[in-house]
Protein backbone atom coordinates (compact mmCIF):
# COMPACT_ATOMS: atom_id res chain seq x y z
CA UNK A 1 0.00 0.00 0.00
CA UNK A 2 1.28 3.43 -0.96
CA UNK A 3 1.57 5.78 1.99
CA UNK A 4 2.76 9.25 2.76
CA UNK A 5 3.52 10.30 6.29
CA UNK A 6 3.01 13.87 7.46
CA UNK A 7 4.96 15.19 10.46
CA UNK A 8 3.25 17.05 13.27
CA UNK A 9 5.09 20.28 12.40
CA UNK A 10 3.95 20.01 8.76
CA UNK A 11 0.42 19.38 9.95
CA UNK A 12 0.47 22.54 12.03
CA UNK A 13 1.89 24.52 9.11
CA UNK A 14 -0.98 23.38 6.94
CA UNK A 15 -3.51 24.39 9.59
CA UNK A 16 -1.86 27.80 9.77
CA UNK A 17 -1.99 28.21 5.97
CA UNK A 18 -5.69 27.42 5.90
CA UNK A 19 -6.30 30.01 8.56
CA UNK A 20 -4.10 32.69 6.95
CA UNK A 21 -5.40 32.24 3.42
CA UNK A 22 -9.05 31.24 3.90
CA UNK A 23 -9.78 32.20 7.49
CA UNK A 24 -10.84 28.60 8.21
CA UNK A 25 -9.62 27.39 11.57
CA UNK A 26 -8.97 23.64 11.73
CA UNK A 27 -6.98 23.83 14.98
CA UNK A 28 -9.83 22.20 16.83
CA UNK A 29 -10.20 19.21 14.59
CA UNK A 30 -8.88 16.00 16.12
CA UNK A 31 -5.20 16.11 15.21
CA UNK A 32 -4.71 12.45 14.32
CA UNK A 33 -7.72 12.58 12.05
CA UNK A 34 -6.72 15.83 10.37
CA UNK A 35 -3.20 14.57 9.75
CA UNK A 36 -4.41 11.32 8.26
CA UNK A 37 -6.95 13.10 6.08
CA UNK A 38 -4.36 15.48 4.63
CA UNK A 39 -2.02 12.52 4.01
CA UNK A 40 -4.78 10.91 2.00
CA UNK A 41 -5.37 14.09 -0.02
CA UNK A 42 -1.63 14.47 -0.72
CA UNK A 43 -1.57 10.92 -2.07
CA UNK A 44 -4.85 11.04 -4.00
CA UNK A 45 -3.98 14.30 -5.73
CA UNK A 46 -0.28 13.53 -6.32
CA UNK A 47 0.94 16.50 -4.31
CA UNK A 48 4.13 14.80 -3.13
CA UNK A 49 4.41 16.43 0.29
CA UNK A 50 3.22 19.12 2.70
CA UNK A 51 4.86 21.84 0.63
CA UNK A 52 3.07 20.65 -2.49
CA UNK A 53 -0.22 20.71 -0.62
CA UNK A 54 0.36 24.21 0.76
CA UNK A 55 1.36 25.58 -2.63
CA UNK A 56 -1.72 24.15 -4.33
CA UNK A 57 -4.17 25.29 -1.71
CA UNK A 58 -2.67 28.79 -1.57
CA UNK A 59 -3.05 29.29 -5.29
CA UNK A 60 -6.24 27.41 -6.19
CA UNK A 61 -9.52 28.29 -4.56
CA UNK A 62 -11.16 25.34 -6.32
CA UNK A 63 -8.72 23.01 -4.60
CA UNK A 64 -9.73 24.49 -1.26
CA UNK A 65 -13.31 23.43 -2.06
CA UNK A 66 -12.05 19.93 -2.82
CA UNK A 67 -10.18 19.96 0.46
CA UNK A 68 -13.37 20.90 2.35
CA UNK A 69 -15.19 18.01 0.72
CA UNK A 70 -12.41 15.58 1.63
CA UNK A 71 -12.33 16.75 5.23
CA UNK A 72 -16.06 15.98 5.58
CA UNK A 73 -16.13 12.25 6.05
CA UNK A 74 -18.84 10.49 4.07
CA UNK A 75 -21.61 8.71 5.95
CA UNK A 76 -20.74 5.04 5.87
CA UNK A 77 -24.10 3.80 4.61
CA UNK A 78 -27.86 4.34 4.55
CA UNK A 79 -29.67 3.54 7.82
CA UNK A 80 -26.46 2.98 9.78
CA UNK A 81 -27.50 1.26 13.03
CA UNK A 82 -30.94 0.06 11.88
CA UNK A 83 -32.14 -0.17 15.49
CA UNK A 84 -32.00 3.63 15.76
CA UNK A 85 -34.04 4.04 12.58
CA UNK A 86 -36.63 1.63 13.95
CA UNK A 87 -36.98 3.85 17.01
CA UNK A 88 -37.42 6.87 14.76
CA UNK A 89 -39.97 5.07 12.61
CA UNK A 90 -41.97 3.52 15.43
CA UNK A 91 -41.71 6.10 18.23
CA UNK A 92 -40.09 9.48 17.65
CA UNK A 93 -41.60 10.32 14.26
CA UNK A 94 -45.21 9.15 14.81
CA UNK A 95 -45.36 10.64 18.32
CA UNK A 96 -43.92 14.01 17.40
CA UNK A 97 -44.70 14.67 13.77
CA UNK A 98 -48.22 13.28 13.30
CA UNK A 99 -49.89 16.51 14.42
CA UNK A 100 -47.03 18.90 13.84
CA UNK A 101 -46.72 21.75 11.41
CA UNK A 102 -43.29 22.60 10.09
CA UNK A 103 -41.39 20.12 12.27
CA UNK A 104 -37.80 21.15 11.65
CA UNK A 105 -35.05 18.54 11.43
CA UNK A 106 -31.45 19.75 11.14
CA UNK A 107 -28.43 17.86 9.81
CA UNK A 108 -25.52 20.13 10.84
CA UNK A 109 -23.00 18.34 8.60
CA UNK A 110 -24.81 16.45 5.89
CA UNK A 111 -21.63 15.29 4.08
CA UNK A 112 -22.54 12.54 1.60
CA UNK A 113 -26.23 12.71 2.50
CA UNK A 114 -27.13 9.22 3.67
CA UNK A 115 -28.56 10.43 6.99
CA UNK A 116 -30.71 12.98 5.14
CA UNK A 117 -32.02 10.50 2.57
CA UNK A 118 -32.60 7.81 5.21
CA UNK A 119 -34.73 10.28 7.17
CA UNK A 120 -36.61 11.45 4.06
CA UNK A 121 -37.37 7.86 3.06
CA UNK A 122 -38.78 6.98 6.46
CA UNK A 123 -40.93 10.12 6.46
CA UNK A 124 -42.23 9.24 2.99
CA UNK A 125 -42.98 5.68 4.08
CA UNK A 126 -44.94 7.06 7.05
CA UNK A 127 -46.54 9.73 4.87
CA UNK A 128 -45.36 12.45 7.24
CA UNK A 129 -43.17 14.37 4.81
CA UNK A 130 -45.55 17.32 4.48
CA UNK A 131 -45.35 18.11 8.17
CA UNK A 132 -41.57 18.38 8.11
CA UNK A 133 -38.94 20.89 7.08
CA UNK A 134 -35.55 19.24 6.50
CA UNK A 135 -32.50 21.49 6.84
CA UNK A 136 -29.13 20.19 5.67
CA UNK A 137 -25.95 22.16 6.15
CA UNK A 138 -22.33 21.46 5.36
CA UNK A 139 -19.03 23.27 5.27
CA UNK A 140 -18.54 21.74 1.83
CA UNK A 141 -20.27 23.33 -1.16
CA UNK A 142 -19.36 20.29 -3.29
CA UNK A 143 -21.01 17.91 -0.83
CA UNK A 144 -24.15 20.06 -0.81
CA UNK A 145 -24.30 20.02 -4.63
CA UNK A 146 -23.80 16.27 -4.76
CA UNK A 147 -26.42 15.64 -2.10
CA UNK A 148 -28.94 17.92 -3.82
CA UNK A 149 -28.50 15.89 -6.98
CA UNK A 150 -28.90 12.66 -5.02
CA UNK A 151 -25.65 11.11 -6.23
CA UNK A 152 -24.38 8.16 -4.23
CA UNK A 153 -21.89 5.36 -4.49
CA UNK A 154 -23.69 2.15 -5.55
CA UNK A 155 -20.91 0.07 -3.97
CA UNK A 156 -22.62 0.75 -0.67
CA UNK A 157 -25.89 -0.69 -1.91
CA UNK A 158 -25.58 -4.18 -0.50
CA UNK A 159 -25.28 -2.75 3.02
CA UNK A 160 -27.92 -0.09 2.30
CA UNK A 161 -30.46 -2.69 1.18
CA UNK A 162 -29.77 -5.02 4.09
CA UNK A 163 -30.16 -2.17 6.59
CA UNK A 164 -33.41 -1.04 4.98
CA UNK A 165 -34.83 -4.57 5.22
CA UNK A 166 -34.18 -4.51 8.95
CA UNK A 167 -36.54 -1.54 9.18
CA UNK A 168 -39.10 -2.21 6.45
CA UNK A 169 -38.98 -5.95 5.87
CA UNK A 170 -41.84 -5.80 3.35
CA UNK A 171 -40.42 -3.05 1.14
CA UNK A 172 -37.48 -2.60 -1.11
CA UNK A 173 -35.03 0.30 -1.09
CA UNK A 174 -34.82 0.19 -4.88
CA UNK A 175 -38.15 2.05 -5.01
CA UNK A 176 -36.13 5.13 -4.08
CA UNK A 177 -33.17 5.13 -6.45
CA UNK A 178 -31.95 4.39 -9.96
CA UNK A 179 -28.52 3.35 -11.18
CA UNK A 180 -27.15 5.13 -14.25
CA UNK A 181 -23.68 4.48 -15.60
CA UNK A 182 -22.47 3.06 -12.29
CA UNK A 183 -23.77 6.12 -10.50
CA UNK A 184 -26.48 5.77 -7.88
CA UNK A 185 -29.18 8.44 -7.96
CA UNK A 186 -31.69 8.93 -5.16
CA UNK A 187 -35.19 10.04 -6.02
CA UNK A 188 -34.56 13.76 -5.49
CA UNK A 189 -38.25 14.45 -4.87
CA UNK A 190 -37.37 13.15 -1.40
CA UNK A 191 -35.41 16.34 -0.75
CA UNK A 192 -37.19 18.84 -3.02
CA UNK A 193 -38.29 20.97 -0.07
CA UNK A 194 -35.06 20.55 1.87
CA UNK A 195 -33.20 23.72 2.72
CA UNK A 196 -29.48 23.41 1.92
CA UNK A 197 -27.18 25.77 3.76
CA UNK A 198 -23.46 26.35 3.28
CA UNK A 199 -21.88 26.80 6.70
CA UNK A 200 -18.61 28.49 7.45
CA UNK A 201 -16.50 26.62 9.94
CA UNK A 202 -17.64 28.52 13.01
CA UNK A 203 -21.33 27.96 12.29
CA UNK A 204 -22.14 31.49 13.38
CA UNK A 205 -25.37 31.48 11.38
CA UNK A 206 -27.24 28.38 12.38
CA UNK A 207 -30.97 27.63 12.08
CA UNK A 208 -33.32 28.16 15.03
CA UNK A 209 -36.49 26.51 16.30
CA UNK A 210 -35.24 23.00 15.56
CA UNK A 211 -37.24 20.01 16.83
CA UNK A 212 -34.72 17.29 16.01
CA UNK A 213 -30.98 17.32 15.33
CA UNK A 214 -29.37 14.32 13.72
CA UNK A 215 -25.61 14.66 14.12
CA UNK A 216 -24.05 11.25 14.27
CA UNK A 217 -20.36 10.49 13.90
CA UNK A 218 -19.25 13.92 12.78
CA UNK A 219 -18.25 15.46 16.10
CA UNK A 220 -15.78 12.59 16.50
CA UNK A 221 -13.54 14.54 14.10
CA UNK A 222 -13.41 17.50 16.46
CA UNK A 223 -11.33 17.91 19.58
CA UNK A 224 -12.98 18.60 22.92
CA UNK A 225 -12.95 22.37 22.48
CA UNK A 226 -14.92 22.26 19.24
CA UNK A 227 -17.22 19.54 20.58
CA UNK A 228 -18.05 21.77 23.50
CA UNK A 229 -18.74 24.73 21.23
CA UNK A 230 -21.02 22.58 19.12
CA UNK A 231 -22.95 21.40 22.11
CA UNK A 232 -23.78 25.01 22.93
CA UNK A 233 -24.90 25.69 19.37
CA UNK A 234 -27.12 22.60 19.30
CA UNK A 235 -28.61 23.37 22.68
CA UNK A 236 -29.42 26.92 21.57
CA UNK A 237 -31.09 25.97 18.33
CA UNK A 238 -33.23 23.15 19.77
CA UNK A 239 -36.64 24.01 21.13
CA UNK A 240 -37.47 22.73 24.65
CA UNK A 241 -38.68 19.15 24.29
CA UNK A 242 -36.68 18.76 21.05
CA UNK A 243 -34.48 15.75 20.40
CA UNK A 244 -30.78 15.38 19.79
CA UNK A 245 -29.32 12.20 18.35
CA UNK A 246 -25.55 11.60 18.26
CA UNK A 247 -23.46 8.58 17.37
CA UNK A 248 -23.68 5.58 19.64
CA UNK A 249 -20.09 5.90 20.86
CA UNK A 250 -20.18 9.63 21.35
CA UNK A 251 -20.39 11.31 24.72
CA UNK A 252 -19.17 14.66 25.79
CA UNK A 253 -17.58 14.75 29.20
CA UNK A 254 -17.84 18.49 29.66
CA UNK A 255 -21.44 18.50 28.76
CA UNK A 256 -23.67 19.01 31.71
CA UNK A 257 -26.27 16.86 30.05
CA UNK A 258 -28.20 16.07 33.24
CA UNK A 259 -29.13 19.69 33.58
CA UNK A 260 -29.92 20.29 29.92
CA UNK A 261 -31.21 16.99 28.59
CA UNK A 262 -33.02 13.82 29.56
CA UNK A 263 -31.18 10.82 28.18
CA UNK A 264 -34.25 9.04 26.86
CA UNK A 265 -32.62 6.21 24.91
CA UNK A 266 -29.14 5.14 25.96
CA UNK A 267 -28.72 2.36 23.40
CA UNK A 268 -29.37 4.75 20.53
CA UNK A 269 -27.95 7.95 22.08
CA UNK A 270 -31.16 9.97 21.96
CA UNK A 271 -31.43 13.03 24.20
CA UNK A 272 -34.42 15.22 24.86
CA UNK A 273 -33.97 18.87 25.76
CA UNK A 274 -35.59 19.70 29.10
CA UNK A 275 -38.30 22.28 29.37
CA UNK A 276 -36.87 25.53 30.72
CA UNK B 1 8.86 1.63 31.33
CA UNK B 2 6.07 0.64 28.94
CA UNK B 3 2.93 2.75 28.83
CA UNK B 4 0.48 0.67 26.77
CA UNK B 5 -0.17 -2.62 24.99
CA UNK B 6 -1.93 -2.77 21.64
CA UNK B 7 -3.24 -6.07 20.30
CA UNK B 8 -4.61 -6.87 16.85
CA UNK B 9 -6.36 -10.04 15.80
CA UNK B 10 -8.82 -11.47 13.36
CA UNK B 11 -9.95 -14.97 12.42
CA UNK B 12 -8.81 -17.47 15.04
CA UNK B 13 -7.81 -14.87 17.62
CA UNK B 14 -10.82 -14.93 19.91
CA UNK B 15 -9.67 -17.84 22.07
CA UNK B 16 -6.14 -16.47 22.24
CA UNK B 17 -7.32 -13.05 23.33
CA UNK B 18 -9.68 -14.58 25.89
CA UNK B 19 -6.82 -16.59 27.33
CA UNK B 20 -4.56 -13.56 27.52
CA UNK B 21 -7.24 -11.41 29.19
CA UNK B 22 -8.09 -14.12 31.73
CA UNK B 23 -4.41 -14.30 32.71
CA UNK B 24 -3.75 -10.61 33.22
CA UNK B 25 -3.95 -9.56 36.87
CA UNK B 26 -6.66 -7.20 38.03
CA UNK B 27 -4.05 -4.53 38.67
CA UNK B 28 -2.31 -4.89 35.31
CA UNK B 29 -0.23 -1.71 35.09
CA UNK B 30 -0.93 -0.75 31.46
CA UNK B 31 -3.94 -0.01 29.29
CA UNK B 32 -4.70 -2.68 26.69
CA UNK B 33 -5.98 -1.47 23.32
CA UNK B 34 -7.77 -4.18 21.38
CA UNK B 35 -8.48 -3.97 17.68
CA UNK B 36 -10.21 -7.17 16.62
CA UNK B 37 -12.05 -7.67 13.38
CA UNK B 38 -15.69 -8.19 14.14
CA UNK B 39 -19.09 -8.39 12.56
CA UNK B 40 -20.25 -5.00 11.48
CA UNK B 41 -23.91 -5.36 12.30
CA UNK B 42 -23.57 -7.01 15.65
CA UNK B 43 -23.10 -4.07 17.94
CA UNK B 44 -23.45 -5.80 21.27
CA UNK B 45 -22.27 -9.06 22.75
CA UNK B 46 -18.58 -8.98 21.90
CA UNK B 47 -17.43 -6.88 24.83
CA UNK B 48 -19.60 -9.01 27.11
CA UNK B 49 -18.04 -12.22 25.72
CA UNK B 50 -14.54 -10.86 26.30
CA UNK B 51 -15.45 -9.66 29.78
CA UNK B 52 -16.62 -13.05 31.06
CA UNK B 53 -13.13 -14.31 31.82
CA UNK B 54 -11.18 -11.07 31.90
CA UNK B 55 -10.02 -9.73 35.26
CA UNK B 56 -9.49 -6.26 33.85
CA UNK B 57 -12.60 -4.34 32.76
CA UNK B 58 -13.17 -4.40 29.01
CA UNK B 59 -15.07 -1.54 27.45
CA UNK B 60 -15.97 -0.07 24.10
CA UNK B 61 -14.72 3.46 24.52
CA UNK B 62 -16.55 6.66 23.80
CA UNK B 63 -14.95 9.15 21.47
CA UNK B 64 -12.28 11.24 23.32
CA UNK B 65 -12.37 8.97 26.35
CA UNK B 66 -9.16 9.18 28.38
CA UNK B 67 -7.09 5.98 28.28
CA UNK B 68 -6.39 4.54 31.71
CA UNK B 69 -4.16 1.75 32.98
CA UNK B 70 -5.64 -1.59 33.89
CA UNK B 71 -8.49 -1.33 31.39
CA UNK B 72 -9.11 -2.95 28.03
CA UNK B 73 -10.41 -0.78 25.19
CA UNK B 74 -12.12 -2.68 22.40
CA UNK B 75 -12.57 -0.92 19.05
CA UNK B 76 -16.39 -0.62 18.58
CA UNK B 77 -18.01 -2.26 15.58
CA UNK B 78 -18.03 -0.20 12.38
CA UNK B 79 -15.59 2.40 13.79
CA UNK B 80 -11.84 2.84 13.47
CA UNK B 81 -10.14 3.41 16.81
CA UNK B 82 -7.29 5.95 16.97
CA UNK B 83 -5.11 7.09 19.83
CA UNK B 84 -4.71 10.86 20.05
CA UNK B 85 -1.43 12.43 21.15
CA UNK B 86 -3.03 13.43 24.45
CA UNK B 87 -3.73 9.72 25.15
CA UNK B 88 -7.39 9.83 24.42
CA UNK B 89 -9.35 7.54 22.15
CA UNK B 90 -10.65 9.01 18.90
CA UNK B 91 -13.20 7.12 16.84
CA UNK B 92 -13.65 7.41 13.10
CA UNK B 93 -16.05 6.24 10.43
CA UNK B 94 -13.64 6.87 7.56
CA UNK B 95 -13.44 4.37 4.74
CA UNK B 96 -12.35 0.83 5.58
CA UNK B 97 -8.61 0.07 5.40
CA UNK B 98 -7.63 -3.43 4.22
CA UNK B 99 -11.40 -4.01 3.89
CA UNK B 100 -11.64 -3.54 7.63
CA UNK B 101 -13.32 -1.08 9.95
CA UNK B 102 -11.93 -1.19 12.60
CA UNK B 103 -8.53 -1.46 10.95
CA UNK B 104 -5.62 -2.79 13.00
CA UNK B 105 -3.14 -0.75 10.97
CA UNK B 106 -4.80 2.49 12.06
CA UNK B 107 -4.96 1.62 15.74
CA UNK B 108 -1.31 0.51 15.76
CA UNK B 109 -0.09 3.47 13.73
CA UNK B 110 -1.76 6.10 15.88
CA UNK B 111 -0.84 4.32 19.12
CA UNK B 112 2.79 4.28 17.92
CA UNK B 113 2.66 8.02 17.32
CA UNK B 114 1.26 8.66 20.79
CA UNK B 115 3.34 6.17 22.83
CA UNK B 116 6.55 5.96 20.71
CA UNK B 117 9.03 3.53 22.34
CA UNK B 118 6.74 2.95 25.32
CA UNK B 119 4.39 0.69 23.38
CA UNK B 120 4.10 -3.07 23.06
CA UNK B 121 2.33 -4.32 19.93
CA UNK B 122 1.07 -7.87 19.46
CA UNK B 123 -0.32 -9.36 16.24
CA UNK B 124 -2.38 -12.53 16.61
CA UNK B 125 -4.00 -15.07 14.30
CA UNK B 126 -5.91 -13.65 11.32
CA UNK B 127 -6.87 -14.13 7.72
CA UNK B 128 -5.83 -10.87 6.07
CA UNK B 129 -2.88 -8.48 6.02
CA UNK B 130 -4.28 -5.81 8.27
CA UNK B 131 -1.83 -4.97 11.05
CA UNK B 132 1.38 -5.63 9.12
CA UNK B 133 1.88 -1.98 8.23
CA UNK B 134 0.84 -0.85 11.70
CA UNK B 135 3.35 -3.16 13.38
CA UNK B 136 6.06 -1.82 11.10
CA UNK B 137 5.25 1.75 12.14
CA UNK B 138 5.22 0.69 15.77
CA UNK B 139 8.67 -0.86 15.41
CA UNK B 140 9.99 2.22 13.59
CA UNK B 141 8.78 4.41 16.45
CA UNK B 142 10.84 2.29 18.86
CA UNK B 143 8.06 0.10 20.20
CA UNK B 144 8.35 -3.59 21.02
CA UNK B 145 6.93 -5.81 18.27
CA UNK B 146 5.56 -9.25 19.10
CA UNK B 147 3.89 -11.70 16.74
CA UNK B 148 2.06 -14.86 17.72
CA UNK B 149 3.95 -17.94 16.52
CA UNK B 150 2.38 -18.69 13.10
CA UNK B 151 2.68 -22.43 13.79
CA UNK B 152 0.25 -21.96 16.62
CA UNK B 153 -2.20 -19.71 14.74
CA UNK B 154 -5.49 -21.04 13.44
CA UNK B 155 -4.97 -18.76 10.43
CA UNK B 156 -1.41 -17.68 9.64
CA UNK B 157 -1.91 -14.98 7.00
CA UNK B 158 -1.84 -12.02 9.34
CA UNK B 159 1.19 -13.03 11.41
CA UNK B 160 3.15 -14.06 8.32
CA UNK B 161 2.36 -10.76 6.59
CA UNK B 162 3.63 -8.93 9.69
CA UNK B 163 6.81 -11.00 9.86
CA UNK B 164 7.50 -10.26 6.21
CA UNK B 165 7.40 -6.49 6.79
CA UNK B 166 9.07 -6.22 10.18
CA UNK B 167 11.98 -7.74 12.04
CA UNK B 168 10.07 -8.32 15.22
CA UNK B 169 11.41 -8.56 18.75
CA UNK B 170 9.64 -11.79 19.64
CA UNK B 171 7.73 -14.62 18.03
CA UNK B 172 5.76 -15.97 20.97
CA UNK B 173 3.25 -18.73 21.68
CA UNK B 174 0.14 -17.73 23.61
CA UNK B 175 1.76 -18.99 26.82
CA UNK B 176 4.88 -16.93 26.18
CA UNK B 177 2.80 -13.82 25.46
CA UNK B 178 1.02 -14.31 28.77
CA UNK B 179 4.19 -14.89 30.71
CA UNK B 180 5.77 -11.79 29.10
CA UNK B 181 2.81 -9.56 29.90
CA UNK B 182 2.30 -10.77 33.45
CA UNK B 183 5.94 -10.05 34.22
CA UNK B 184 5.56 -6.36 33.38
CA UNK B 185 5.82 -4.38 36.56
Amino acid sequence: MNRYELGIVDTRNIIKTLEDVYNYDFKNYALTFFKRRVEKIILDYNLKDAEGFIQKIETEKSFFEIFLKEICVDNTEMFRDPSLWRVLKEEIFPQNIQNAVNYKIWFPEVSSGEELYSTAIILRMLNLQNNVQLIASSISELDLEKTKKGIFDPKKNEVNEANFKRIFSESDLSEFYTIENDKGLWDTSLVEKTKFIKQNIIFDDYPKGIKLILFRNQMIYYNQILQERFNKIMYNCLVPGGHLIIGNNEKIEYWNSDKDYTFINKAESIYKKKLA
Amino acid sequence: MYKAVVIGGSAGSFQVITKILSSLPKNFPLPVLLCLHRLKHVRSGFVEALSIKSKIPILEPYDKETIKSGKGYLAPSNYHMYVELNKRIALSTEEPVNHSRPSIDLTFETAALAYRDKLIGIILSGANRDGAYGLKKLKQAGGLAIVQDPNECQVKTMTEASLKQTTVDHIFTTEQIISFLTNIK
